[in-house]
């Protein structure tokens, strides 16, 4: 219910960092190595891995490696699931309204019967 | 006070609901009434505490099978009028007190009763914290908020595959 998983914490979590946004941002064109994805950014190989490592475990990039070259991939799941959870928060209150006012309506017969 | 409204993370359900606004004021403050509606079946709440004023602690617990019952909400009031709005944050708990935790983020709700000639007019709001500041959506080119966030990058990926 309005439990949701430390998981979506994550997912926005990952968001708020400049470098990771511009990974996702080139990673949404097409999928690439990790060598590829670190040359725009004037930062140690180990610090641009955190960050890569982030993204994983966040949900918003899987790798795979293929030989030496480890390549990585945006994954589409995260988007819905990041789009998800406002819907989750509407659906959650519309249905609250829709048993509320189903209740008022059943009470109010129940003490008025025509 | 100033009440500005974000889009990214606002939501508001409006509805209007066949009853005078002392029925419906009745079934969300009478914690009898409220177990009844406030989450779906076969699930059971049980209110907890209620305690209907600013600071007041309002509690409630979920159970599946009706005998184990699990946390559910738990949140402060931050305004009571009587008739007419009930305001809850679970950002804090009762007496006040910042909360330790809350999921999925902090959420105020915001509820107004308003007379209307078919009964009442019910409005729900619920504000989000922005786990994620603006200038992130401006940064990657969203403005018109989460909702749009995930077509927008689904739709720069979805040709590819």
């Amino acid at each position: 219910m309005e439990h949701y998983p430390e998981r979506l914490n994550s997912l926005f979590q990952a968001l708020a960092d400049p470098t990771r946004r511009a990974v996702l941002r080139r990673l949404s064109t097409s999928p690439a190595s990790i060598s590829e994805l670190a040359q725009p950014f004037d930062m140690a190989l180990p610090s641009f891995m955190k960050h890569i490592r982030f993204l994983e475990e966040s949900g918003w990039v899987s790798t795979r490696k293929e030989g030496r070259v480890r390549t990585c991939a945006i994954e589409k799941k995260a988007f819905a699931q990041a789009d998800a959870w406002l819907s989750a928060q509407r659906a959650l209150w519309e249905g609250r309204t829709d048993r509320l006012e189903q209740f008022v309506a059943t009470t109010r017969k129940k003490e008025r019967p025509e | 006070m100033t009440r500005s409204t974000n889009p990214d993370r606002d939501l508001t359900i409006s509805r209007v609901i066949k009853a005078p606004r002392s029925a419906i004021w009745k079934a969300w403050t009478d914690p009898a009434s409220f177990e009844q509606w406030w989450i779906p079946e076969p699930l059971k709440c049980r209110v907890i505490e209620m305690d209907l004023r600013p600071g007041g602690s309002f509690v409630t617990q979920m159970s599946e099978n009706g005998a184990d019952y699990t946390p559910h909400l738990n949140a402060c009031f931050l305004a009571v009028d009587d008739l007419e709005r009930i305001v809850f944050t679970n950002a804090l708990v009762g007496g006040w007190r910042p909360a330790e935790r809350h999921y999925p983020t902090a959420m105020t709700a915001i509820i107004t009763l308003r007379d209307h000639p078919m009964g009442t007019d019910y409005v729900a709001r619920a504000i989000h914290k922005n786990d994620v500041d603006r200038n992130t959506h401006k940064e990657m080119g969203f403005y018109d908020g989460w909702g749009t966030v995930a077509e927008q990058l689904a739709r720069l990926v979805e040709p590819r595959s």
